[in-house]
């Protein structure tokens, strides 16, 4: 692939107004494990090249994944075909201009160049531990390459590296269920032996489940619990859609709509953490709080709608909650009981304007009291408000790695709101 | 096509006891539409080829979107390497493959109209009268159309002699109205989940009116009341709102990589294991779920799956009784079958095929029972239309669903419109609870085009079906 053969097919061939190319090509190996034995393995190379032209207000586009002349014409009459059959566009922006770009660092060499000998080595010792532990290990080990590349008409030239190393481990024994997940751009930071000790340790302190109603109660989400819930209300702040009335954010922009334990940054500044340069518009990515001290700073916005209101556009392009110092056995003492939640998962809209989600707990729930914890419960569902529980936030912890694209604490919320429970 | 006999050669030659090739194009065109602005109208081809060889108990798949001999070779190559690696790992837990015969064969989608001849200035005008038509209405802030057209083109060939020619269609769109009152948003739609068929079907369907009906429906749902607080009341749910719910809590729960603990990692497992076939009451007697890849406009209906199996049709519920599962060839011979039930399924050529939702329905009352009748027999209850907000925990017990519209039910009568309702429930209790179902007149499929599962995540369709149903005794309110 030469994305360079690519562009220039496209200067020279275009006669569109304007065009917007982008490239993306990855090299993926996937090795996923159930059971304690390899169910799939996956290799191989991924490219999409779309082109977005444009005629006066009239816009299309198309994606290929080949870059042959004979793909290359198709893609290119494909595109400027659906433009002039497109009516005019009352929000039609021109391609990006020109741009600086921040440097960032998301491509590791050590991680491009692991064979999948090793992959499969990781799995193989990931299984054993499990055996040992007289346990079934499931999971996936992961590493990926990619490159892309955004290119106009205007003169936007972006162009990014990055690598991504994963491998998940879900270990079952008797009736325990629970989940390690190590997720960053370098391989160098992960360890298996610490994983699968911590995986060990979660599912020692679950063993002896009772059966626990569901209640308001105080929570700690742990760092993957975390960012499954942010994730959603994230989704849900976007400025052309607040403005327009249809979220929960309606005019609360600059004011305390969160509590002020609560901060929300997208940063370039944290090296562990992968940031993307620009987006798939040519936003240029800057450092930006979406929530400082509580207060409602930002939400992501197109360039089309930036342009409606005389505002700046901007994306979410990492999520960065600062933390605080506290322990999880220090945010056992602030409160007289409540549960440890190691993830959510299935998280949906209830109500869109409210902001209400629902969700249920996996992986591990444990009851404390007193201080100390006491015994493991079953599952709950809840329906809660993430920018209202943000009011209710006792403490945080010091922010962790829950994913490449996240960095975030441990976080003692009071008063969550469990409506419903499971057999498990 | 020469590069499958070179690529099943190959495989044969270097060892390989099973492989396939399944050279795939795909073809997509998406347009959505909002508010009169045309925010993205694309077109895709993405057009590769996967190889999977099975070796030693373990499989290796390797894709590739370069066309020629040397590329197709390197790619078995590649693929027999890591179904090698794999078998280093599976020393002691062999995947065995279930029995299958070879088939010449080929099946294509039966369409009047196909939808990429269909000129684009036709779909958008269509699509911009709906638009202003829902824009009419005052108190409509957003009005929505995304229209989804898919064709996959699969040329299959595997070590059995198997030589397949398949091409399946879908056309899904989808209308959304959102009003705005009085610091409230509400949002009505119109979605049927896709459909196999041609554009024909878009014809039929008379767009225009259902913007009409969802843009009032829009209005008076963002001025209607919730519900107060959780009560037991009966639930009448239409058969689009219920394929969502069969679709959440009975199909992914039967799903046989699922019960095999495969998909423990993400997307979960489910309560329903072996030991609870033809045994464990899943539901009431009249409740009767089939499996159904021989449907006819079923999204999964391909003509045979991405392992070489045919299309079927069988009970996966029967009387309320747990039956049988969706199986692939690699995941019967675990329970001791020695068949597939033909559900292995990929999205794209770089997909690994996976165990997925057979195009799965709910049969029809025996009895004549219109949806005027149900309601008229239930003295409180809340009627739900559409889908909502869904989710249900990793085995598929307990659950919680939405909806798109609602009606509460006094008396045997229509009584208001509601909004913000939910229900609460679980497996088995709610399919237990359902006392009638309206004959087969008022039987209706419903699709679903985004069922996400796999690591990596691939997301499949598949069609269901039932007529409105009664559940008695569940747990109604508003939300919070």
């Amino acid at each position: 692939m030469n994305s360079e053969k690519i562009l220039n097919y496209v200067k020279q061939h275009s006669n569109a107004d304007d065009w917007t190319l982008h490239i993306s090509y990855w090299d993926s190996h996937e090795t996923r494990f159930a059971q304690n034995g390899i169910t799939q393995h996956i290799a191989g190379p991924k490219l999409d090249i779309t082109l977005n032209v444009s005629y006066g207000t009239q816009s299309g586009s198309a994606t290929v994944n080949q870059d042959d002349e004979t793909t290359l014409a198709f893609l290119l009459k494909t595109a400027q075909d659906i433009a002039r059959h497109a009516p005019e566009d009352p929000e039609f922006m021109p391609s990006a201009a020109y741009a600086k770009l921040p440097v960032v660092q998301n491509c590791d060499a050590e991680t491009k160049a692991l064979e999948p000998k090793q992959m499969v080595e990781l799995v193989q010792r990931s299984i054993d531990k499990a055996k040992a532990f007289g346990a079934t290990v499931s999971g996936m080990t992961e590493k990926h390459f990619g490159q892309s590349w955004m290119f106009t008409k205007n003169g936007f030239v972006g162009n990014s590296e990055r690598t991504d190393f994963g491998h998940s481990m879900t270990l079952k024994k008797a009736e325990v269920e629970t989940k390690v997940d190590y997720n960053a751009k370098a391989f160098a930071g992960f360890d298996l032996d610490k994983d699968f000790g911590r995986l060990q340790a979660q599912a020692e302190a679950l063993a002896g489940m009772q059966s626990f109603d569901p209640q308001k109660i105080a929570v700690i989400l742990r760092p993957g619990a975390l960012q499954e819930l942010l994730w959603f209300m994230g989704w849900m702040m976007n400025r052309r859609q607040s403005d327009e009335g249809f979220t929960p954010y309606t005019g609360q922009l600059g004011k305390p709509f969160f509590g002020e334990k609560f901060s929300w940054y997208s940063t370039l500044k944290r090296p562990e953490m992968v940031a993307s340069p620009y987006n798939g518009e040519g936003v240029v990515s800057v450092e930006l709080p979406w929530v400082e001290n509580g207060v409602l700073k930002n939400m992501p916005t197109s360039r089309h709608w930036a342009k409606e209101i005389a505002g700046t556009p901007c994306s979410q392009y990492n999520m960065f909650i600062p933390g605080g110092e506290a322990s999880e056995t220090q945010m056992m003492q602030m409160v007289p009981r409540g549960l440890i939640i190691n993830r959510f998962w299935y998280i949906r809209t209830v109500d869109a304007k409210a902001g209400e989600l629902t969700g249920m707990t996996r992986d591990g729930v444990l009851y404390f009291e007193g201080g100390k914890v006491k015994h493991a419960v079953n599952n709950l569902r809840f329906n809660e408000i993430p920018h209202e529980a943000t009011r209710r936030i006792l403490a945080l912890g010091a922010p962790e790695l829950a994913s490449a694209y996240s960095l975030l604490p441990a976080m003692l919320i009071d008063n969550f709101n469990f409506v419903d429970k499971t057999t498990f | 096509m020469k590069f499958l006999d070179l690529a099943m050669n190959a495989a044969t030659s270097l060892g390989a006891e099973y492989a396939d090739i399944r050279i795939q194009k795909t073809t997509d065109q998406v347009i959505y539409l909002q508010n009169l602005s045309l925010k993205h109208t694309n077109t895709e081809v993405l057009h590769g080829y996967g190889i999977r060889v099975f070796k030693d108990g373990a499989w290796g798949f390797a894709h590739n979107n370069v066309f020629n001999d040397e590329a197709v070779l390197a790619t078995v190559q590649k693929a027999f390497e890591i179904a090698t690696l794999s078998a280093t790992v599976n020393k002691q837990k062999k995947l065995r493959l279930a029995p299958e015969r070879s088939y010449i064969a080929s099946y294509k989608t039966p369409v009047k109209i196909d939808p990429f001849e269909v000129p684009l200035a036709e779909k958008i005008d269509l699509m911009m009268e709906v638009n202003r038509t829902i824009k009419s209405y005052e108190g409509i802030k957003q009005a929505l159309f995304y229209l989804v057209q898919h064709k996959d083109e699969k040329l299959f060939a595997s070590t059995l002699g198997t030589r397949l020619d398949l091409m399946n269609l879908f056309i899904d769109p989808m209308i959304i109205a959102t009003a705005v009152h009085e610091g409230d948003s509400q949002s009505r739609t119109f979605d049927e989940g896709g459909r196999a068929v041609g554009w024909e079907w878009i014809l039929e369907l008379d767009l225009i009116e259902k913007a009409r009906q969802i843009a009032q429906e829009a209005l008076m749902k963002v001025k209607a009341e919730s519900l107060g607080a959780e009560q037991r009341r009966s639930l009448v749910l239409d058969p689009n709102h219920l394929g969502l719910t069969m679709h959440e809590s009975v199909g992914h729960a039967t799903e046989l990589d699922r019960v095999l603990g495969w998909e423990a990692d993400y997307a979960g497992i489910s309560f329903a294991t072996p030991e609870k076939l033809k045994n464990y009451r899943y539901g009431s007697e009249i409740v009767n779920f089939v499996g159904d890849n021989t449907l006819n406009q079923g999204l999964a209906t391909h003509g045979f799956d991405d392992d070489g199996v045919p299309g079927q049709k069988w009970h996966i519920i029967k009387d309320g009784i747990l039956n049988e599962y969706g199986s692939t060839r690699d995941t019967a011979m675990e329970i001791g079958l020695d068949y597939s039930r033909g559900c292995n399924r990929a999205t794209y050529y770089f997909d690994q095929p996976i165990n997925r939702i057979p195009n799965l329905y709910l049969l029809p009352g025996t009895k004549p029972l219109t949806p005027g009748e149900l309601i008229a027999d239930t003295e409180d209850g809340v009627f739900i239309q559409g889908r909502g907000s869904f989710s249900i925990d990793q085995h598929r017990v307990n659950f919680q669903f939405g909806g798109d519209f609602f009606w509460e039910i006094k008396n045997g009568k229509l009584s208001r419109p509601l909004k913000k309702i939910i229900y609460k429930s679980c497996n088995p209790e709610f399919w237990n609870s359902c006392d009638a179902i309206c004959d087969e007149r008022f039987w209706r499929p419903f699709g679903v085009v985004n069922c996400g599962k796999g690591q990596p995540s691939q997301s499949a369709r598949m069609t269901h079906g039932s007529a409105p149903a009664r559940f008695r005794n569940i747990r109604v309110g508003g939300s919070q």
